[in-house]
């Protein structure tokens, strides 16, 4: 029984995912060859682990792992500030290299693709798993960083076979072999499948993907809810989730919180940190064309508690000049003179867009039109001279006090390694290789 | 279609892309002159039109050739008429030779310079290994990742551990990495030789 295959189509779709291997570090480790071999550590401005290599993983390195533990397991370790700008170049021409073979490429996350290649067999004249191969090859390539994939029929099932073999694995899962890579599966591994629902199938004693891939529909559809019932179609090899290409074209929430070091109870710098956040949410509220309705702000102390406040606004609004007031009043009500905060966090909900705003009877149009006018201008000469070029000065004391003294605060490499022309706010899209030459 | 029809019909064309070129041409001198977009009554008058409906075909024209653009209120401005350079023939430092200007197919300097976006990097050189090539320490240069290294380009190469710029030299068997600048010697790899890509431009900033 156990031998029996799942279904009997072969490749009724092909779904690829791709998973870039310890992406952070791999980015280092490809523009550091140096690092090559080495045991490279990310989030040295966090204190924790952000990512490791292959390995820093060998030696017991794990992700969120604090520094000083770090140092306790693999004491040659290279940890590294985290380069935000290098990984995202690396992330975006990821993508836009799996472009080249399918234009169903969805960004799952910023280490991560589906790519839908059913029906490109034809073109390539070969096998989807030729297919699968060479775009690994050419991503590995081409960026100098290696990439795990797996190719089934499903969504789940292909993230099933690129978790199965890394790093630079490349598993081929068609239909007729779907059982033997869910036999030996545990739940825990299953993509959907969360630590509740988990349990609750462990006391029908269902403990792997196999068995529950195998019970009968009429079970899964009376004790387990609509998400659930997609997984196990998905693990039959009966693909429900379709790889979405869509862009982020709108929000639900707009959140900016940040971190600072050390812990501060100077009240105009914890203010100004907030500004901070609050400007740069509305930045990408307004490229969005969004506006707020409801604007919550937290403070969190280094105590890890959390105290927030949520306010509702009477108009939809994405310019920082209208939010200050109620800024003010919430950072009021919330702050504590002896108390010592660590992070401070903005979230604009309640996102609408912006052009469809109807002036009530309480608001200035004059006023209104002229904020919009001032935002333009701020947003162009960002645009020209780089983000943050013209701010409200509430924020000034966040340039003046860093946001992490002492040896966390460390910048990336790139940021002070500049070629002329370039400065500390705009550089070249192109990733600086680390050589001396 | 006759030979002479063919002819006449190609000879229309090509009168036709001229009389377009020579308009574009006469809105981007206004633009860089009064540094703004010329109205379109100016339009009008720059031309040679008469209608301000035959200057609305024109600029729809112009807008689908994104050589200019509509702003968020709708009026005009520059689109590829402010960004590229425009091409000029070969010019020979020293000897002054008629150049011509051609308003050819825009190309960037992005364009120009990288091939393949994704596999391209930046490096920044620090020796002079290469100088008789013409890069020098502190010079940019790209290096394409996707290319694949033939006898004759320069590459960025790790030998025996150790990182280095120099020309490739494939002789059968044979590979050899040479520079040039008579003060270093030409590498022969003992162990190992891993090239990293081919350096495809050098860039150079004087201003």
């Amino acid at each position: 029984m156990d031998n029996q295959p799942l279904t009997i189509h072969s490749w009724p779709r092909a779904i690829l995912h791709l998973d870039a291997d310890a992406f952070f570090a791999s980015c280092e480790q490809a523009v550091h060859p140096e690092l090559i071999g080495k045991p490279v550590i990310t989030g040295k401005e966090r204190g924790i682990v952000a990512a490791a290599s292959y390995e820093a993983k060998a030696k017991g390195v794990k992700r969120g792992m604090r520094l000083f533990e770090v140092k306790q397991v693999c004491p040659d370790a290279v940890i590294l500030p985290s380069d935000y700008e290098t990984y995202s170049l690396f992330s975006l021409r990821m993508f836009e290299i799996l472009r080249r073979f399918s234009p169903d490429v969805e960004e799952y996350s910023i280490d991560e693709a589906f790519v839908d290649l059913t029906g490109l067999r034809r073109s390539y004249h070969g096998p989807y798993g030729m297919i699968a191969k060479k775009m690994q090859d050419t991503v590995e390539t081409e960026l100098g960083l290696t990439v795990s994939v797996g190719l089934s029929i499903s969504k789940v099932l292909a993230k099933i076979g690129s978790k199965h073999n890394k790093p630079h694995g490349l598993t081929i899962i068609p239909g007729r072999d779907i059982h033997m890579y869910l036999k030996d599966l545990l739940l825990e591994k299953v993509w959907g499948i969360g630590s509740n629902t988990i349990a609750f199938l462990n006391k029908f004693g269902i403990t792997t993907a196999l068995e529950f891939a195998r019970k009968e529909e009429g079970f899964i559809k009376k004790y387990l809810s609509k998400p659930y019932q997609e997984v196990w179609h998905e693990l039959n090899g009966r693909s429900f989730y379709p790889v979405t290409t869509e862009s982020k074209s709108s929000y639900q929430s707009i959140s900016k919180a940040k971190t600072f070091t050390p812990p501060s109870n100077d009240k105009s710098f914890i203010f100004a940190q907030l500004s901070k956040n609050l400007e740069n949410a509305c930045i990408k509220a307004r490229r969005y064309k969004l506006g707020a309705t409801r604007l919550i702000i937290f403070l969190r102390t280094q105590e890890f508690r959390n105290t927030g406040i949520e306010m509702k606004l009477n108009r939809p609004s994405a310019y920082p000049a209208n939010l200050f007031g109620p800024l003010r009043d919430g950072f009021d009500r919330v702050y504590q003179a002896n108390s010592f905060y660590r992070q401070t966090g903005i979230v604009l909900s309640g996102l609408d867009s912006e052009t469809k705003v109807q002036y009530t009877l309480f608001d200035d149009p004059a006023r209104i039109e002229k904020m919009a006018k001032i935002y333009n201008a701020v947003d162009e000469l960002s645009e020209k001279f780089g983000k943050y070029a013209v701010h409200h000065a509430s924020s000034l004391p966040t340039k003046i006090q860093s946001q992490h003294e002492g040896e966390r605060g460390n910048v990336p490499v790139r940021v002070n390694d500049l070629f002329k022309g370039e400065n500390k706010r705009q550089r070249l899209g192109l990733p600086l290789l680390h050589i001396k030459v | 279609m006759n030979e002479r029809t063919l002819y006449t019909e190609t000879m229309k064309i090509e009168l036709k892309e001229d009389k377009l070129r020579s308009r574009i041409r006469a809105i981007s001198s206004f633009y860089y002159q009064k540094g703004r977009m010329p109205s379109f009554s100016e339009i009008a008058k720059l031309v040679g039109f008469r209608s301000k409906n035959a200057v609305y075909n024109l600029i729809n024209k112009l807008e689908k050739q994104k050589v200019l653009q509509r702003d968020a209120k709708g009026r005009l401005i520059a689109g590829s008429i402010a960004a590229p350079v425009k091409m000029l023939g070969t010019v020979e430092a020293g000897f002054p030779s008629p150049a011509e200007e051609e308003l050819a197919d825009n190309l960037s300097l992005d364009d120009l310079l990288i091939h393949n976006r994704e596999a391209t990097f930046l490096l920044k050189v620090s020796g002079d290994s290469m100088s008789h090539a013409g890069i020098l320490p502190g010079d940019m240069v790209l290096v394409d990742k996707g290319e694949v290294p033939k006898s004759g380009d320069i590459v960025i190469a790790e030998v025996d551990g150790e990182w280095t710029m120099k020309y490739l030299r494939k002789k059968g068997e044979n590979v050899m990495l040479l520079p040039a600048n008579p003060k270093y010697q030409p590498i022969k790899p003992k162990r190992e030789l891993k090239i990293a890509g081919v350096v495809t431009a050098v860039v150079r900033k004087y201003k």
